[in-house]
């Protein structure tokens, strides 16, 4: 085990060392890498609380990105609104549209709103596309605006590649914090006792469908920003912004960093992250690369990092203490 | 003196079939009431209803005055009636002491941004539950274990952690269902001891079970079902001898004959339910 006061300075080292990444090296390769890296860890990081800490298996994860990019980008082309109110708008309107689609199926049961969010995400899709004088259907938005950030005294001009690095990195640095503090908490204590046995919690005066909202709420807000400040780096959004691609990174990026395990997934988001690119040789293989690798983890590896490390653990307790009765 | 909890006419159907009848008792504060029957007779059914694990098609109850009927498990569980389960539960992934935190941390009245702003409310609430939760620990003799996770537990242990967290959040009225069904004897008097300790410190118990000599050695008032319908209510020596009870748990003629030969019937190291 590590000393307490290196358990705290280590994600601080690791932050100022992720801020210091451009001014060592112009490279875009590696600004982008990074920028992808922070978008997914904030995908993934919401995934982590809604499917590992609360268990609910959600593929809704993606509608939410997805109206938040295109949100910001329409507050921003059509009305002029800044980068930020645009991108928080977006966030806005997500955690509202989890909450409508997390109550309206999670009295019913988890399964139905694994299905709902399937479908939900299947319907966004469609919506981006055909709702022409919405969304612009199939060709999406091109050639959105370099956008200007309002802070408190200064205006800053995304105009660079670092910019934007500074940016995501920045906001999944927030995002992760959050997230932490609400897993660190007394209520991800109890989103977790909802997750392991859900009559229990209820017994115990837990209120299981609040919990629910709050991780779904908290996590649609925080892909809805990103995916606002997202579009913006990439200049353009289209329907495929609600590609399955993502929802399948973001889930192996769960699976194999271990449900309900904070440091397991921000890990496994930050390999994962960079692997795309070293197998962009095979573009068209690389969704049956990630399915044969999502089958591969449940197989042999259950429970991910996370879940090796807890295993580990339990046998730790269970050496020197043989279980009486 | 109004009783603690008092239940009229609850009725619950599974379709044609009446799970429980018009069922009606009360449970005066500070006892420990058995509750018995043959499979089927509708006692799980009964926890379920009162604890809102199952919508009930009819009656009234009430703890301490309070009506809690149709109330959600959760808002019951707040209102001071908390319950076990038959199949033993626990957070296996859970250390036994956050095992029973989360057990007491929807009743201290601190919400959701203490809770994440970790100000000195939360810290002092959880402090109480903390050292309530080693008590609780050390009352059910798993104090060693304290922070281990919960899945190292063996079963009747677990069955120990499942009152203990029963007990965590003070409630008025707990109801323990099957508390030592497929235990050890050995565990089983450590359940009884505890119970007892527990009762002794003014917990009210309703106990549901099938080993008849466990009850009948612990509870001063046992209510009998059959057919989801009460058949029996009184002190253990008479629902020995009660007609009704016999022929509802051994058949009317070898409940006739035994009347004949001893008087009665369900003896300490006798017949039990199956």
């Amino acid at each position: 085990m590590m000393p307490g006061w290196l358990r705290a300075l280590l994600p601080l080292l690791g932050v100022a060392g992720l801020f210091a990444v451009p001014r060592v090296t112009g490279n875009e390769y590696v600004l982008a890498l990074g920028v992808s890296f922070a978008m997914f860890s904030v995908l993934s990081g919401g995934l982590n609380l809604v499917y590992g800490y609360t268990g609910l298996l959600s593929f809704a994860q993606v509608g939410f990105f997805g109206i938040g990019g295109y949100t910001a980008a329409l507050l921003v082309t059509e009305r002029g609104w800044p980068l930020e109110a645009g991108a928080a708008c977006g966030g806005a309107l997500a955690a509202l549209v989890g909450l409508v689609i997390g109550y309206s199926s999670l009295r019913l049961s988890r399964h139905a709103f694994a299905i709902v969010s399937l479908s939900f995400a299947l319907l966004c899709m469609i919506v981006a596309r055909d709702w022409v004088s919405l969304t612009r259907g199939a060709m999406g938005i091109p050639g959105l605006p370099v956008p200007v950030l309002h802070l408190p005294g200064w205006s800053w001009r995304l105009s660079r590649p670092a910019d934007f690095y500074y940016l995501l990195m920045g906001f999944a640095v927030i995002a992760q914090t959050v997230i932490y503090l609400v897993v660190t908490s007394r209520l991800g204590r109890a989103m977790r006792a909802i997750k392991l046995n859900e009559a229990l919690a209820q017994s115990q005066g837990i209120s299981p469908l609040s919990y629910k909202l709050l991780a779904l709420a908290l996590s649609a807000f925080l892909a809805g920003v990103v995916g606002g400040l997202f579009v913006f780096y990439l200049t353009i959004v289209d329907p495929s912004i609600f590609d399955f691609y993502y929802t399948e990174t973001m889930l192996i990026m769960v699976i194999i960093g271990g449900p309900g395990s904070f440091w397991g997934v921000l890990g496994a988001s930050a390999v994962l992250a960079a692997l795309p690119d070293l197998l962009r040789f095979t573009t068209d293989l690389r969704m049956v690369l990630y399915g044969a690798v999502l089958i591969a983890a449940m197989l042999v590896f259950p429970g991910g990092v996370g879940g090796w490390l807890r295993r580990r653990g339990l046998r730790r307790w269970r050496r020197p203490h043989p279980a009486t009765p | 003196m109004t009783p603690l909890l008092e239940v009229t006419g609850l009725t619950k159907r599974y379709l044609g079939l009446t799970a429980v009848d018009e069922v009606a008792f009360e449970v005066e504060a500070g006892t420990v009431v058995g509750l018995i029957g043959p499979n089927g007779s509708g006692k799980s059914t009964i926890v379920d209803c009162l604890s809102g694990f199952q919508p009930a098609d009819g009656g009234q109850w009430r703890l301490d005055g309070r009506a809690l009927t149709g109330l959600p498990a959760h808002r019951i569980a707040r209102a001071g009636l908390t319950r076990t389960f038959q199949t033993v539960r626990a957070y296996d992934e859970l250390t036994l002491l956050d095992n029973l935190r989360v057990a007491a941390q929807e009743r201290d009245g601190v919400g959701w941004l203490p809770s994440l702003s970790r100000g000195p409310r939360l810290r002092a609430a959880e402090k109480a539950s903390e050292a309530r939760g080693r008590d609780l620990l050390a009352t059910v003799g798993l104090a060693e274990y304290a922070e281990a996770p919960a899945a190292i537990l063996s079963y009747g242990q677990r069955k120990l952690l499942a009152i203990a967290a029963a007990m965590m959040a003070r409630p008025k009225l707990v109801v323990l269902d099957e508390p030592v069904a497929g235990v050890n004897p050995t565990m089983i008097r450590r359940i009884e001891t505890v119970i007892h300790q527990l009762n002794a410190e003014g917990v009210t118990f309703v106990i549901v079970e099938h080993n008849v000599d466990f009850i009948m050695s612990l509870c001063r008032r046992v209510i009998v079902l059959e057919a989801g319908e009460k058949i029996a209510d009184g002190p253990p020596h008479l629902i020995r001898s009660d007609p009704h009870v016999l022929a509802a748990y051994l058949g009317q003629r070898r409940a006739a004959e035994l009347e004949q030969r001893h008087g009665s019937s369900l003896s300490p190291e006798g017949e039990r339910a199956g």
